[in-house]
């Protein structure tokens, strides 16, 4: 025999989420963005980590030298076998498919490089930077000078007054993954807030409910059950995401200032995700049908895009600002700790602003949602709804 | 015994209730009849505490009702409402939870209700899935999970079969039985005469007959029915008799007074066969139609 369970806030809120959990659309769905996470992570560090490899045969010894060059300067996944052969043995090798290309001089500038079917381009590329940059200190040598004393490509270098360029492209990215996962949440689990309330008003199961328990419980339970799937949620994907990091072959850069703000960014979730729990369960509490939410619902969305742009673009000034204001702040806030020149008092400042205002939006919530859906008979507005007398 | 006491609701400035103060006594099925917009579901819809009344209050036993919330009631309102694309078997063990049973307890309890409305193998199949009659089975079902202490239930009867009319009067009779307060509008007047032990008529939100069966009928006997061996329409002539209806030798009349009532009666005898001479039992119907003209 089970226990009972005395808090009815409880109960709304583990239906909540045992339905959801039931829902094979959702854990699909859920399914297939872990492995778009761990594919694009393994794909990543595949690329990185491949090394190609190619045999070259010279057929003299000028060609020689061009290929000894470029297998000294290919990149680290690019190795290059050299050897010498006579004419016909290496036309021999390649037609038998034991080399990938040769190369001969034809004359004092000019070479030929034979693949069998085609020479790759990744070879090509290497060879002919080797090419260009031998018969270039062969002709300087003649000239009487010496190729050391030519600028090479890192006569510029850069610097920033602040953070790196690398740190730079990783904030770019992080603020696109945080911008979209919270946009993802917030329509994954805050529309169905908005959906159930008008599914037990379009019911009437509501009166049954409201008989039974407190309204406030009701909206309650039904906030927190969205709220820990949409956080479970959330932690698996961020969880996921930094293990195959850390398991990666490829070094990521700054993995852990990544996972100090994804704590961060959990808690602003948190924070923003609640605020606008509070506006979905008022949005369906307006609404009659679930035709309605889709006109109520634009405003909503549209702030939710304006955090996905703001979290993608936003820089300076406006991100500071940004960083402040409620549900946007939910990935400002974290985008602007990514750079590390934030004082503790910042976040803490903001996360108290998200705070207060979730705590009058779940107010208002349940003021509108004592009062809205017990009415029958077409959508309200939010002054109408207000006028109502319980 | 749940009571109201003087209870008045207005919605936008018109007065919805009037004072309205009845009683619903224990052991007994109340009716409660009224026109559409008599003001019979807000009525239960106070009672439940899902509207606030403007003034008055409702007791059971002698105590006020305060908490907004009445989770040892059972109620079934007017527009049904389930969740329709849930299994029934979740959705009734949802609901027992809500009125504090145990999830074992409320899956015990739905299924032998189930089971009393021939839906036991229909327990996994969503309510939507069901036909109308059924899905209103499900909701009757849904009020009685935790074994209410109260039941007030609006037009229970409306959409049922016969034989889903006797199942739902037989376990509104056995919850009287039980002495648990039954209250339940219907406009299926000719159901009313059988089943109720009390009957409450609302009309423009003023309470006009609140009583037992017993007092109504008792109330409104003062006609006989009246059958002869010919023709009756000397009885129109005769002092002391208002004649209500009359087709050949039958009619029905009221006396002015017992005398006068044994004078007919003789007369009659003196002009030839009586075949019937008695009090006329009016229909509950029939003093509802009385009342509310």
């Amino acid at each position: 025999m089970s226990t009972q369970i005395t808090h009815p806030w409880l109960i709304v809120t583990l239906r909540e989420v045992e339905t959801k959990l039931r829902d094979k659309a959702f854990i699909i769905s859920t399914l297939i963005t872990l492995l778009l996470i761990i594919g694009s992570i393994a794909v990543t560090g595949f690329l990185a980590t491949r090394t190609t490899q190619f045999s070259v045969a010279a057929t003299d010894q000028a060609s020689f030298s061009v290929l000894n060059q470029a297998a000294s300067d290919a990149e680290e996944q690019l190795k290059i076998s050299v050897e010498q052969l006579p004419a016909d043995d290496a036309a021999a090798q390649l037609d038998a498919g034991q080399l990938d290309a040769t190369m001969s001089q034809n004359s004092a500038n000019k070479f030929t490089l034979t693949g069998s079917d085609e020479v790759p381009a990744k070879l090509h590329g290497a060879l002919r930077d080797a090419t260009e940059k031998v018969l270039t200190a062969q002709l300087l040598t003649s000239a009487g000078l010496n190729v050391d004393q030519l600028p090479d490509d890192n006569a510029l270098e850069i610097s920033q007054m602040h953070g790196d360029a690398e740190r730079s492209s990783m904030i770019q990215a992080m603020a696109f993954l945080f911008s979209f996962l919270f946009y993802m949440s917030a329509i994954i689990f805050g529309m169905p807030i908005a959906n159930s309330v008008i599914e037990e008003k379009q019911n009437r199961v509501v009166e049954i409910l409201a008989s039974a328990i407190n309204l406030r419980q009701l909206l309650a339970g039904k906030i927190l059950g969205n709220v820990i799937l949409a956080l479970a949620q959330l932690l698996l994907f961020l969880a996921v995401g930094l293990l195959a990091a850390y398991l990666s072959p490829v070094q990521i850069p700054f993995l852990g200032v990544v996972s100090q703000v994804a704590g961060w960014f959990v808690v602003f979730f948190l924070g923003g995700f609640l605020v606008l729990a509070g506006i979905w369960a008022t949005l369906g509490a307006l609404a009659s049908r679930t035709e309605d939410l889709q006109q109520s619902s634009g405003p909503v969305v549209g702030v939710l895009m304006a955090v996905l742009f703001i979290g993608m673009y936003a820089k300076g000034g406006f991100l500071v600002i940004a960083s402040y204001v409620p549900i946007v702040s939910s990935v400002a806030m974290p985008i602007r700790l990514l750079g590390g020149e934030v004082s503790l008092v910042e976040p803490i400042i903001s996360l108290a602003i998200t705070l207060a205002t979730c705590w009058f939006t779940i107010l208002f919530a349940e003021r509108i949602y004592r009062r809205a859906v017990m009415h029958t008979g077409g959508a309200l507005t939010l002054r109408k709804a207000l006028k109502l007398e319980l | 015994m749940l009571e109201l006491h003087q209870i008045s609701r207005s919605f936008s400035g018109t007065k919805v209730l009037d004072e309205v103060s009845f009683a619903v006594p224990r052991g007994a099925l109340t009716g409660f009849v009224g026109a559409n917009g008599a003001g019979k579901t807000t009525t239960m819809r106070i009672i439940m505490g899902l509207l606030t009344a403007n003034s008055g209050h409702v007791s059971l036993d002698g105590k006020t009702l305060s908490a907004p919330t009445r989770p040892s009631f059972g109620y079934m309102p007017e527009e049904r409402g389930l969740y329709p694309k849930q299994p029934i078997i979740d959705q009734l063990i949802y609901l027992g939870q809500l009125h504090s049973l145990s999830r074992a307890t409320a899956r015990e309890r739905a299924m032998e209700l189930l089971s009393r409305f021939g839906l036991e193998h229909r327990a996994k199949s969503k309510l939507e899935s069901l036909s109308l009659g059924n899905q209103q089975r499900v909701q009757v079902a849904a009020a009685l999970l935790h074994e209410p202490d109260v039941l007030v239930l609006d037009e229970p009867f409306s959409g049922l079969d016969p034989l889903a009319v006797d199942a739902m009067s037989s376990i509104l009779a056995d919850y009287a039985a039980r002495g648990v307060p039954v209250l339940f509008s219907s406009h299926q007047l000719d159901l009313l005469d059988t089943l109720v032990d009390h009957l409450v008529i609302i009309q423009d939100g003023k309470i006009r007959a609140n009583a037992s069966a017993e007092e109504l009928r008792a109330a409104h006997t003062s006609r006989y029915q009246l059958s002869l061996g010919a023709d009756a329409g000397w009885l129109r002539t005769e002092p002391g008799v208002e004649v209500i209806d009359l087709s050949g030798s039958n009619a029905l009349v009221s006396f002015a007074t017992v005398a006068d009532s044994q004078r007919v009666l003789t007369h009659a005898l003196s002009r030839g066969n009586v075949t019937e001479f008695a009090v006329h039992r009016p229909a509950l119907a029939d003093i509802y139609r009385e009342i509310i003209a």
